[in-house]
């Protein structure tokens, strides 16, 4: 098996590197490229910690190969900040709000979170729990998560 | 983790010439949401896979069509494109439905509807819809394409008749009556991201004197090929839906999947479970209050 060369954007820079055909995104994107903010909680699906946006499309990126990843567009949680090093609105009212406990499932609900407030300025409590289905936070605080995205959707507005 | 070469086809020619080439050590990756699991686990049954084809991006797998009351949907269209299109939400609103519960946003999102179908889960949600509507595969070798019914193609727990150098293209059904009623019910052991725990789909036309003209009833993760329960279906026709009856039918689909299966494990779970869940299924195909 020939390792094969792979260019990706991710978080706005041109990265390269060389994979193994059988290579996860999630390993890739964590051992090559170094976002290790990318979690691998589960590696089947389940629980979204590895959550990355790919071509604008939001995926597990545990149940992606490296190889398909060819010539995309990578959002990953480093790449959410502003562009001046701040923290994104979705990150402030993360930590205001204690929507942070262990932290695992973090950048996985920040990335569906900021994913649904690009296509969504104004969600309902439905629609941020149908945003965030994909992600399971084990400590089960929910409920601050939910108040975190209404509080950052309120901000971006400012 | 299994390790293999990767390829991605640029056309479907050239996916036909690899899965010939490569006779049966070639395997076809569209969403990978299965794959992606049984790789991870070393899965036994990928142990011979050499290399896999990447047709997850094939523009021809991903159209979903509607023509002359007949729905084609691409093998390679993902769980969102489907919940998405606005023809299959009008004339297929059940299979819809079960689609939207396909595991997650980031799942429906890679997952197509061929690598479900491919997979042939016993716990698929989009399964027993398309067994409802009797629908039929189009399989594409390089010797052409052949027409094979749903339930002819699965023929077991994750057993399909598909040949090393096949590939499904697409599936079709006719578009749903509009005097037709229907539902899709499904517990999962959470709202999200849960592989059914049971499903059913029911599809109930009635005639003008209100009896019922056609029956279709199909139960997921209930025995493992998913099929219509004809015995069940039969009670029902040429009579007026009524609580009472769909209680009755709903044991009678308890009763066949325990002829089928045998008694399991499950067996006292599923046997009140999936006797309810028809009942609840018949209900709202056919507008019959829930509580009697």
């Amino acid at each position: 098996m020939d390792k094969i060369k792979v260019t990706m954007t991710v978080n706005k820079k041109t990265v390269e590197t060389e994979i193994e055909p059988y290579a996860r995104l999630l390993d890739v994107l964590r051992d090559n490229f170094g976002f290790t903010g990318v979690k691998e909680g589960c590696g089947i699906g389940e629980c979204g910690a590895c959550t990355i946006i790919m071509n604008g499309k939001k995926v597990n990126s545990c149940m992606i190969l490296a190889a398909q990843a060819q010539g995309s567009e990578i959002l990953t949680i480093e790449g959410v900040e502003n562009a001046d090093g701040t923290m994104h609105p979705v990150q402030e009212a993360f930590l205001e709000k204690g929507a942070v406990q262990c932290g695992f499932c973090t950048p996985g609900m920040v990335i569906s979170s900021y994913h649904l407030l690009n296509k969504n300025p104004e969600p309902t409590d439905l629609e941020i729990k149908e945003a965030i289905s994909g992600n399971l936070c084990r400590c089960t605080g929910y409920k601050q998560i939910i108040s975190a995205v209404h509080m950052a959707a309120d901000n971006m507005k400012k | 983790m299994i390790r293999f070469d990767y390829i991605k086809p640029a056309s479907l020619e050239e996916c036909q010439e690899l899965l010939n080439h490569y006779q049966g050590k070639a395997r076809l990756f569209a969403g990978g949401t299965d794959l992606m699991v049984e790789f991870r686990a070393d899965d036994k049954k990928l142990k011979d896979v050499e290399v896999v084809l990447d047709i997850s991006n094939l523009s021809e797998l991903k159209i979903i069509k509607l023509d002359e009351e007949v729905i084609s949907i691409g093998s390679c269209a993902t769980f969102t494109e489907i919940i998405g299109n606005q023809g299959l939400i009008k004339y297929a609103p059940f299979f819809v439905e079960a689609c939207r519960t396909v595991g997650s946003p980031q799942i429906r999102n890679t997952g197509t509807i061929g690598g479900s179908i491919g997979t042939a889960s016993p716990a698929s949600d989009p399964g027993p819809p398309l067994v409802a509507m009797n629908s039929i595969l189009t399989l594409l070798s390089s010797a052409g394409e052949r027409e094979v019914l749903l339930s002819d193609f699965i023929v077991g727990a994750y057993k399909t008749i598909i040949k090393s150098n096949e590939l499904i293209k697409s599936i079709k059904f006719k578009t749903l009556k509009p005097e037709a009623g229907f539902s899709f019910v499904k517990l999962g052991r959470r709202k999200a991201l849960a592989i059914a725990r049971m499903n059913v789909a029911a599809y109930v036309e009635t005639g003008e004197d209100g009896t019922a003209k056609d029956v279709r009833i199909v139960p997921g993760s209930a025995t493992p090929i998913t099929i219509r329960i004809t015995e069940a279906e039969n009670m029902l026709l040429g009579k007026t839906p009524s609580y009472e009856l769909h209680e009755a039918v709903g044991k009678k689909v308890s009763e066949k999947m325990i002829e089928i299966t045998g008694t399991r494990w499950s067996t006292p779970y599923k046997e009140p479970v999936i006797a309810s869940l028809v009942k609840r299924a018949l209900n709202q195909a056919t507008g019959v209050k829930e509580n009697g």
